[in-house]
């Protein structure tokens, strides 16, 4: 088994439910409503760009990121280096690193700009270091895919961690922008994974704010998945459930859940979100010459998000000021102006004297 | 040929810069939404903060950014795109000198209406005392240096990002071009930090100032816009210039009258042939105003696009009388 298995997640919770899969519709269907007994509290693996220890919060230096993340690393004189790191657990802020996992195989495959749609496998992580690293030497969206397999009793369990890093710099020329932001963001091959949907006009330097909407899209084998449970985990741990439509899609609406006292604001504070999807599906068939009568399915993606503006900028103060300055210098204007006026004054001259 | 300049040069000028002014204005506050870019490096101010609209973006934003690296930065490759940046906006710059802020800049456009209401509303418009002038001319080049060295302190992590970028936290461009568009984001206080309340309560300050003095003043802000101070460095390599001929200026002041920036030099200079002035927005309303055959003249790569004549003074002066 490759080293990279190491980086395999730890049990995850079983099944009471099952879910059926159907292809011929074009759209995968998980039935079975909403069985108690699937509740998401297994370990999760998902892919951060800043360590445990190192938490995340206020903003750092470096450029583009999951969703505008920093930390960006790399000579600079090269490509920009994103690392991101395997976490297990699904709060933002608490969860660790990933176990290692003997019994697990992990697959990781990096699928870059301009690259070949079915990814490539990324170069194992350096020896003593416990982040993966790869260079980004092309404007547009890298998505590193991290699946780990393995069987849990009759019941196959893949997991799928997903990381979306954006690469966009002021160089690039407008071709290579609108190719990269038209090209797919989708794995074909990838058995489960979860899309953040783009906002209406977004753009490259788009920050996704508290406050706002948010949809995201399960996909299972590159088409929508159907009654997929999804969670929202919030920087803080609050977490929101919903369970996918038709189209595969889910929206859920940031919440705020930065509360610092005010000499301690950042507006630039960098809150880090969780999105876990699971389904699961009555499939059969052998893994590693083990029979398995059951599928279950998690995806994982992790992203950004920053206080609203509305938190921190005032209309009121700034319009009240604007009119206040508008009137004070009229008014000045207007004193000045009479005060040099000289009223006629008609000047006699007494020719008697 | 000879037809064809003698109708430029009798052309009736103010209503030919109106709409040609308009067009401008037009195209770089919506440009945008007909998909048009022309780039980050242009030498007016083509506001970056309108972000649907703009058909381009003022150079001073980006040169800021880039200022704003961190200082080992701007000695590596990185470093290199300053100068790029710099070269592109020369290469913009040398093609109509000055005549961006006459013509082109929205900012400069909308002073222009400013003044238009104000004589619509017979106030009478303000002068500055030579004394006064003085003064006022050294305050773009001190506008200029800081919109440079602060960039260069917030790299080195002598002050807060906050302050960034630091001139358009306080140019009205920011404020207003993108009100046109609908946008009135930027007419807000940001109280994230002191510096970013200090930064936004000058913004909205200065932003009053303008439409206050552009209101009194012809050309208010174009007295101290460091955009100014930026062409006037490059203003030799211009291809297009305004020129003097003293011998045959009579020294009327006609040309000083209708000057919007009060550029004395343009009456009294006859031994200079360039006389561009750092300034002078290159309107060229002093050509149009100039009664002496050839005294004032407007060259593009040194071929004469637009003279002073007696015809043209005539009927630009005889405008709506008739003859």
């Amino acid at each position: 088994m490759s080293r990279l298995g190491l980086y395999a997640a730890a049990l995850m919770a079983l099944l009471s439910t099952t879910v059926h899969c159907q292809d011929s519709g074009g759209t995968h269907r998980a039935e079975g409503g909403r069985p108690t007994g699937m509740a998401m509290r297994g370990n999760v693996l998902w892919l951060a760009d800043s360590p445990p220890a190192r938490g995340d919060g206020p903003p750092r230096s470096g450029m583009g990121g999951m969703g505008g993340m920093g930390g960006m690393g790399g000579d600079r004189s090269g490509p920009p280096v994103k690392r991101l790191w395997l976490r297990a657990g699904a709060d933002p802020q608490k969860s660790g690193f990933a176990r290692e996992d003997t019994e697990a195989t992990v697959d990781m495959t990096l699928v870059t700009p301009q690259g070949k749609p079915e990814g490539e496998p990324l170069p194992p992580a350096e020896e003593g270091k416990k982040n993966l690293s790869f260079e980004m030497p092309t404007q547009g969206y890298y998505r590193l895919y991290h699946t780990t397999r393995k069987l849990q009793g009759d019941t196959l369990a893949i997991a799928v961690a997903k990381a979306e890093v954006t690469n966009f710099s002021h160089g690039a020329t407008e071709e290579e922008r609108s190719v990269a932001l038209t090209a797919p963001r989708v794995l074909e091959a990838a058995p489960i994974e979860i899309v953040r949907e783009k906002n209406p006009g977004e753009k490259l330097s788009f920050q996704l704010k508290s406050g706002e909407e948010q949809a995201f899209v399960v996909l299972q084998k590159g088409l929508p998945l159907l009654g997929a449970r999804v969670r929202f985990v919030s920087h803080d741990g609050w977490t929101k459930e919903a369970v996918s439509d038709e189209q595969g899609r889910v929206s859920f609406q940031i919440v705020r859940d930065y509360f610092p006292s005010w000499d301690d604001f950042q507006k630039r504070f960098k809150a880090t979100y969780l999105v876990i999807a699971e389904a699961s599906a009555a499939e059969s068939g052998r893994f590693k010459d083990q029979p398995y009568t059951n599928v279950r399915y998690q995806a994982t993606l992790g992203g950004t998000y920053y206080p609203s503006p509305d938190d921190y900028r005032s209309y009121a103060w700034g319009l009240g000021l604007g009119f206040a300055f508008l009137l004070f210098c009229g008014t000045a204007v207007y004193l000045y102006r009479r005060r040099r006026v000289k009223p006629f004054q008609e000047v006699r001259f007494d020719e008697k004297h | 040929m000879r037809s064809i300049r003698d109708a430029v040069n009798q052309v009736h000028f103010n209503r030919f810069r109106f709409w040609f002014q308009l067009a401008a204005f037009v195209l770089f506050v919506y440009g945008g939404y007909l998909a048009i870019d022309l780039g980050s490096r242009l030498p007016f101010f083509s506001c970056g903060y309108n972000q649907e609209g703009r058909a381009g973006v003022c150079y001073l934003l980006p040169l800021q950014h880039q200022l704003g690296r961190p200082w080992p930065m701007l000695f590596t490759a990185a470093g290199l795109s300053i100068l790029t940046g710099l070269g592109i906006f020369v290469l913009w710059f040398i093609f109509l000198n000055k005549g961006w802020c006459g013509f082109v800049c929205p900012l400069g456009t909308l002073q222009d209406w400013l003044t238009a209401l104000r004589r619509g509303l017979g106030i009478r418009y303000a002068k500055y005392s030579h004394g006064q002038f003085k003064q006022m001319t050294k305050v773009k080049y001190v506008l200029l240096a800081l919109t440079l060295l602060i960039p260069l302190g917030i790299g080195g992590g002598l002050w807060s990002h906050d302050l960034s970028p630091p001139f358009c936290l306080i140019c009205p461009a920011r404020m207003i071009l993108p009100a046109f568009t609908g946008d009135f984001s930027q007419f807000t206080i940001d109280f994230s930090s002191k510096t970013a309340v200090v930064m936004t309560a000058l913004g909205m300050m200065v932003t009053a100032l303008f439409v206050v003095g552009s209101f009194v003043k012809k050309r208010f802000f174009c007295f101290i816009c460091p955009m100014s101070a930026l062409h006037y460095l490059f203003s030799k390599l211009a291809l297009f210039r305004l020129k003097k001929d003293g011998d045959k200026c009579t020294r009327c002041g006609d040309c000083y009258r209708v000057c919007d920036l009060e550029i004395k030099e343009i009456a009294d200079e006859v031994g200079k042939r360039d006389i561009m002035t750092d300034d002078c927005t290159l309107c060229l309303k002093c050509v149009a105003s100039c009664p002496e055959e050839g005294a004032l003249k407007a060259t593009f790569a040194g071929i004469t696009i637009f003279e002073s004549t007696e015809a043209g003074f005539v009927r630009r002066m005889n405008k709506g009388h008739q003859p």
